[in-house]
């Protein structure tokens, strides 16, 4: 038998829950979205209605059907330039900020994870080459991290297909890539400009010694966590950042509902949150 | 200057802290003047199966928030009677930030959480029965509703009601009908409770 379609009452429910566990906001125009999977997993999950599929949703103690319905309701893209917000956030507002309170000349360092197959970290070292003036006064680290080694020697290796790297202007294309058959390889120069490593976010030994960082990008993966997981994430995030760094979650991400280690600074370009300077 | 690589990972390792990591000695370093100090002993300690009571008694004179709150989230991986027993007594405190930060806790620890929330919800302080309520709004337990029905049902205080009836809102089914009409019975003078009461049962009715 056909499931009956998501009433209003229903849907209205659902997004409240939803919103509160993942922060992930459904505008009404994309309920035919929802309903469509919402409708796929109560089918698959054999729950019959909607109720009961809320049920499970809902009071489920290891939390696995939320996870495959928000892993559902998220399109998980890598590609360049994704969220290039941020990046203008960051040359426009946070490295100025934070080099005009740095008191030494020490290397900025950022952290970008999950590094996927590297995207987003050439993409930093990218905006940083072309749209960020201080490059010429200041040194700057890459480090791009992940659990999956497969992922990482993707990501060392350099080469992209076209979806990757639609969303780039032509210029940087011609500039820093070559085409190469169906693929585009990244040039030596940025690869031999960011550290790909291994990391376990969720393992004490692996992220002690990340440390001193200014500026962490870590978007579109706490989404895929579990409660406490964020938290964890949240806490190690605050000791790896210097005191004033600052943290780049996802769009849909915020960390007012996961931590309040931080505080929340709007710029015109993006939200971040910072570790407040005075945190020792 | 330029974008360089002259700190490969390998060498910020040899960066590890001094101080001794044993379970007795993260103990000692939880009053260590040093925040970033304690909150190491803090995570560090997930390690040490026994050591909810320091923890606990650390959270409680603990001033500095990013401690408490690594200390909180370490409580909860540890998740043992000791932790639990320590995060209830949390719910009494004056300070309202540990209160809350408690009861964020908790939500996280349904299946331990579960066999005091009866208690919880008869203690003789309204305040505490209303956080337990409050635990429930995000616990992931299959009694929340039953729960819930037990407070309207037979809660005298009306707060504790019109925390309980707002969740039903969003959790209730059929099974809450009875209890919800008792309730706007019980409180026939109080407007919120009518109202909530209605739009609970509206939410039941559509679905």
């Amino acid at each position: 038998m056909a499931t009956k379609p998501i009433s209003q009452e229903d849907f209205l429910k659902f997004r409240e829950f939803f919103y509160r566990k993942t922060g992930i906001q459904f505008e009404d125009s994309k309920r035919y979205f929802v309903d469509k999977r919402l409708i796929e997993r109560i089918e698959a999950t054999d729950s019959g209605t909607f109720r009961n599929y809320f049920i499970t949703l809902r009071f489920e103690t290891t939390g696995e059907e939320l996870q495959i319905l928000t892993n559902l309701m998220t399109v998980n893209e890598t590609y360049f330039f994704r969220e290039e917000y941020q990046f203008k956030c960051l040359v426009n507002s946070i490295l100025p900020e934070i080099t005009a309170q740095k008191k030494d000349n020490r290397p900025l360092r950022i952290w970008s994870m999950p590094s996927s197959s590297g995207e987003e970290a050439y993409s930093i070292a990218m905006y940083l080459l072309e749209y960020w003036p201080g490059i010429s006064q200041w040194d700057v680290e890459i480090i791009s991290s992940d659990i999956d080694t497969s992922i990482l020697a993707k990501a060392r290796l350099g080469k992209y297909s076209d979806r990757s790297i639609q969303h780039l202007p032509k210029s940087l294309l011609n500039k820093y890539f070559r085409h190469n058959g169906d693929d585009y390889q990244i040039c030596d120069d940025l690869r031999n400009a960011v550290e790909f490593t291994r990391v376990n976010l969720m393992k004490a030994s692996d992220v002690r010694s990340y440390r001193d960082f200014d500026v962490i990008f870590c978007r579109n993966l706490l989404i895929y966590f579990d409660d406490l997981s964020r938290r964890q994430a949240a806490d190690t995030f605050f000791d790896a950042l210097n005191p004033g760094g600052f943290l780049c979650l996802g769009h849909s991400e915020s960390m007012s509902r996961i931590s309040s280690l931080y505080q929340v600074r709007k710029f015109s370009d993006s939200v971040v949150y910072q570790k407040s300077k005075g945190a020792q | 200057m330029a974008l360089i690589k002259q700190k490969p990972t390998e060498i910020i390792e040899q960066c590890e802290r001094k101080q001794a990591r044993d379970c007795a000695s993260l103990e000692l370093q939880l009053s260590d003047p040093s925040p970033s100090a304690r909150r190491w002993a803090a995570r560090d300690l997930v390690e040490c199966p026994d050591s909810s009571a320091a923890l606990i008694e650390q959270l409680q004179r603990e001033e500095d928030s990013s401690v408490r709150e690594i200390i909180l989230t370490t409580l909860t991986q540890l998740g043992d009677e000791e932790a639990v027993a320590g995060l209830v007594s949390c719910l009494r405190s004056e300070d309202a930030n540990l209160r809350n930060e408690a009861i964020e806790a908790m939500k996280l620890l349904p299946d331990e959480v579960a066999p005091i929330m009866g208690q919880l919800l008869k203690d003789a302080d309204p305040d505490v029965r209303i956080f337990a309520v409050n635990v429930l709004e995000s616990l992931r337990h299959e009694q929340v509703e039953e729960w819930l029905n037990e407070v309207i049902e037979h809660d005298a205080h009306v707060n504790v009601c019109a925390t309980a009836v707002d969740l039903l809102g969003e959790v209730g089914t059929s099974y809450s009908w009875e209890a919800l009409e008792k309730l706007k019975a019980r409180f026939p003078d109080e407007p919120y409770i009518r109202f909530a009461t209605d739009l609970a049962l509206k939410r039941i009715s559509a679905s």
